[in-house]
């Protein structure tokens, strides 16, 4: 038992996965399936674009070891599936839009055997013209992907009257930001098994929100839900990379049809090719504001690559129309962002989820705004960031927004007023960047967002957590066990967690949207305070004290005021059982939100929101453009720490996956092909490129989050990008506008403006003032 | 119009899927005596036929670390090593860090300063720290940056990973069990 007076919540508790992590003895999904296991492999279109006309499956049937061959004929359903639109069929039945379309499915015995028959299927294409930009895509004569046509939405924000405002504006800055197609990449490549467990078509294989999947799967193959069970191995990492159904789909039709066991292990080639990206967005912002440097409006005009399918696109599209401004206050405003298919891999969720971008473009457009205008970057957000009381974008007014002081503390330790240009070479550069930012947790928009939970003390005495929630590497069933232990009283180690399994788990939503903490956490907390009047309800009778003289920790039941009046668990648990007490309780959780006007206006667009700063220095080399990081400070407002020691470990890994964004990742596309499948070419941060970071949390309780938490997830990765592209400019005396700030496009920048000022120094007039 | 796979031919087409070699080896302390097919690497003989998990595979292309292991001391990426040429060798991987149930310094410090979070990086990685503190017992952080480059972690951009093989530097037992065959 721990000490008396140890606090479950807000204490560094060890993750209770941790220690079969570190032996190895833990298994993801590609460590399940015994040797007998079938393999499954995947065909897919090597077109970007094409009509099916046949699809010749007899050779490779016919090849040894080959057990059966599937084509969207033999999907039973409906073969439809999205996480919003059903605009992707599970097996392409007449058209393939993306090079990474599924045409068949193999089973074999072997991996090998299974990869040869690939190779074997005949596929009758009649190739279509593709569009591969949005400018194409966009065309007037442009071959349409969709019975939509080319857009999959519009999603606008329209606040005062920007037209106006901007034309009255004393000063304004016009600019296109262009970032990139960013992969997941998580390690643990999609990998699982399933099998029939008599009727019950039974998967191992980890998604984000095993429920929904279970929905998804049931209708595309025409089964009652009850008989689809889905079981989340463990995880390394999902990022947003594992919403969108995956291998879920052919690792179920391959059990279903065949009978048998099978397992399906994605190299990375097919994950990347497969999988959905981050969208990439074209930016054009246009920011007014009045002498003092108070913003007036800001007109946003965003094109989304959205790909080939739909995806979480509308959402990702909402998200970055209601955060097209941040956290500033800004009377008049006027966005429209604008989602386009192209025949490219899907884009869909992120972390960060459309927010990311969007934080790229108010942030480097606000320095230019100070830059015109004379202003510190630092001062002219001390300005504009909104206080207590005031709104978002949306109208939504935000309580807590507690942006400024996020800002402050980023800027002390960064020592912003201390900044030291000096370096030690000619050629080298230094500079410093700080952004500010927001970011709303959860579905928003008025999306059903639930969670439930419940909690139970087992036969064995051993308090249970039941959540349909996964954990993916982010650390929830530790504090989920923390929840429970704090209110129950109980060492957080010693509760056990059963979590994601469709026929053992209630349904809690999925682990996206920064929502978990808060949304699992409140149903958590409130079961388990439920569960805890059970408790001080026996203990009282056994005591006997008035309830309310009680306490409960450290595995007992006592007198608040005489520690020694006290009487343990185990005993309140028999007397409990002996008088036929539940000893269990669920929790559900469902605030509600509010949809958005036709204006995308809303007062209550997301459940709370969470503020935060980021400041880095940087070394640049002018003469090869490389940029070294040096220090990234990153501070947000998590409201409270359930457990530090995980929420600086999402900071740290937020911040990482920025840097990743703002200077390496890409996914490289041409005529719909990616050209870096693989991490010889798509570049992550590695231990040499993290410099020391500073994950700085601050507490401003929320008032409605599990004892005033928020959540962490997405917002760490989202101050990174600008901070970073905002010290890159201060280095070299003009912004970088194109992500990922790679070598040659930081040394182009430096050329671009030597040559404008030498246009200058010859006095020609200086037409060109930005990049396309 | 016909198609092709977009992806690789696959591993090991060149050669009979029936052909074996022997190979015998010391895993983790014990003697391993089986048969491989010629171009099995050494991940997918650990894993699908020796059904030892713990080291797992993300890239196959030798970039991540994830599959690390210490061939005779040394870190390698199992997935660039074909099986028959760990002939001879001394292998320990995850699942021979441990002491029974006695975590190991490095495993131990990982799990204290919240060095895993979603733990797939994390069997390469504590192979990697072991062989890195043996040549460098008394590291700095630079030198852990440097020295430990080549293994990728996605989730806890390597700040505890680096106070872990710090804290795990101060608990080193002795060294006398260290092998020095580094190249």
């Amino acid at each position: 038992m721990s000490k008396p007076d140890f606090a479950p919540v807000g204490s560094s508790v060890r993750r209770n996965d941790a220690r079969g992590k570190v032996t190895g003895e833990t298994r993801y999904g590609g460590d399940l399936a015994g040797v007998d296991a079938l393999h499954v492999a995947v065909l897919r279109s090597d077109l970007p674009h094409a009509e099916i006309l046949a699809v010749d499956t007899s050779k490779a049937l016919a090849l040894k070891g080959v057990v059966a061959v599937f084509t969207a004929e033999d999907v039973p359903g409906t073969n439809r599936h999205g996480l919003i639109r059903r605009d992707q069929e599970l097996i392409a039945s007449r058209f393939v839009r993306y090079t990474g379309d599924a045409v068949a499915v193999v089973v074999a015995e072997t991996h090998k055997i299974a990869r040869r028959a690939l190779a074997l299927i005949d596929v009758d294409y009649r190739p279509l013209p593709g569009v591969f930009s949005i400018d194409e895509a966009l065309a007037p004569d442009a071959p349409q992907l969709h019975a939509i046509g080319n857009i999959l939405t519009r999603k606008p924000i329209l606040r005062g009257d920007a037209e106006a405002a901007m034309r009255e504006a004393h000063v304004t800055v016009e600019e296109t930001y262009l970032t990139q197609a960013v992969d997941h990449a998580f390690l643990d490549l999609e990998a699982g098994m399933a099998y029939m467990d008599g009727d019950v078509l039974t998967l191992h294989a980890a998604g984000q929100w095993v429920h929904e999947e279970r929905r998804l799967l049931a209708l595309a193959l025409g089964l009652p839900y009850e008989r689809v069970r889905i079981i989340q191995p463990a995880t390394g990492g999902a990022f947003g990379g594992r919403e969108d159904l995956g291998i879920q789909i052919y690792l179920a039709l391959a059990a279903l049809l065949t009978g048998k066991t099978v397992r399906l292990d994605y190299d990375r080639a097919e994950s990347m090719t497969a999988r959905h990206k981050r969208h990439p967005l074209r930016i054009r912002y246009q920011l007014g504001a009045d002498r003092e440097g108070n913003l007036v409006a800001a007109k946003v005009t965003v094109h989304a690559d959205t790909g080939a399918y739909a995806s979480t696109g509308d959402a990702v599209m909402r998200k970055s129309a209601s955060h097209a401004t941040g956290p500033y206050r800004i009377p008049n405003v006027q966005v429209d962002v604008i989602g386009v298919f192209t025949n490219v891999s899907p884009c869909g969720a992120m972390r960060g989820f459309g927010a990311a971008q969007m934080a790229v473009g108010y942030e480097l457009a606000l320095d230019r705004l100070a830059t015109e205008l004379g202003m510190d970057r630092l001062e002219i957000r001390r300005r504009n960031l909104i206080r207590n009381g005031e709104s978002v974008t949306t109208t939504q007014v935000i309580p807590v927004a507690t942006g400024l002081q996020c800002l402050e503390e980023a800027q002390t330790r960064i020592g912003w007023g201390q900044r030291d240009y000096e370096t030690s070479q000619p050629t080298l550069r230094r500079g410093y960047g700080i952004s500010a930012f927001c970011f709303g947790l959860g579905y928003g928009d008025g999306f059903p967002d639930a969670s439930r939970a419940k909690v139970r003390f087992a036969e064995d005495g051993v308090l249970e957590v039941y959540t349909g929630a996964v954990e993916v590497g982010q650390g929830l069933t530790t504090v989920m066990a923390q929840i429970a232990a704090q209110e129950c009283g109980v060492d957080p180690e010693s509760v056990r967690v059963i979590w994601a399994d469709t026929h053992r788990t209630p349904e809690s939503g999925s682990s996206s949207a920064t929502r978990q903490t808060y949304f699992t956490g409140s149903a958590v907390q409130i079961a388990a305070s439920e569960l805890r009047l059970q408790l001080m309800d026996i203990g009282a009778t056994l005591l006997p004290i008035h309830w309310d003289d009680l306490t409960i920790a450290g595995g007992e039941i006592r007198d608040r005021h005489d520690p020694t009046q006290a009487v343990p668990l185990d005993a309140v648990l028999a007397e409990g059982r002996r008088r036929s007490y539940s000893l269990e309780a669920s929790g559900i959780f469902k605030p509600p939100t509010l949809p958005s006007d036709p204006d995308g206006l809303s007062p209550r667009s997301f459940i709370t929101y969470l503020f935060g700063s980021h400041a880095c220095s940087v070394l640049v080399d002018i003469e090869t453009g490389e940029v070294q990081v040096e220090k990234i400070v990153a501070v947000h407002d998590v409201g409270k720490a359930l457990n530090p020691m995980l929420v600086t470990g999402q900071i740290e890994g937020g911040v990482t996956q920025g840097l990743g964004m703002a200077l390496m990742e890409e996914v490289i596309r041409r005529e719909g092909k990616i050209l870096n499948s693989g991490f010889t070419d798509y570049i992550l941060p590695t231990m040499g490129d993290v410099p020391p970071i500073e994950a700085v949390y601050l507490e401003n309780a929320d008032p409605g989050g599990p004892y005033g938490a928020r959540g962490i997830g997405e917002p760490p990765l989202i101050g990174t990008p600008p901070a970073i592209l905002s010290a890159i400019a201060d280095a070299i005396g003009t912004q970088v506008t194109e992500l990922p700030a790679t070598p040659e496009r930081v040394w182009r920048a430096i050329q671009e403006k030597q040559q404008r000022e030498r246009s200058r120094d010859l006095g020609e007039p200086a037409s060109v003032r930005s990049r396309q | 119009m016909s198609s092709t796979p977009s992806s690789l031919p696959p591993r090991g087409s060149q050669a009979n899927d029936d052909e074996r070699l022997p190979v015998a080896f010391t895993l983790n302390g014990e003697t391993v005596d089986t048969q491989v097919h010629p171009l099995d690497t050494l991940l997918e003989v650990l894993r699908d036929k020796l059904r030892l998990t713990g080291t797992k595979g993300a890239c196959h292309e030798g970039e991540c670390g994830s599959c690390t292991v210490l061939v005779n001391g040394i870190p390698m990426n199992s997935c660039l090593i074909l099986a028959p040429q760990v002939q001879g060798s001394d292998l320990v991987t995850v699942e021979g860090l441990a002491d029974g149930e006695t975590l190991s310094n490095v495993q131990q410090a990982f799990l204290d300063l919240g060095a895993v979070q979603c733990g797939y990086c994390t069997p390469g990685l504590l192979i990697a720290a072991k062989a890195f503190l043996e040549t460098c017992p008394d590291p700095t952080p630079e030198q852990i940056r440097k020295g430990m480059e080549g293994n990728i972690c996605r989730c806890t951009g390597y700040v505890k990973v680096i106070d872990a093989v710090i804290e795990a530097a101060k608990t080193m037992p002795s060294l006398k069990g260290a092998r020095h065959e580094q190249a």
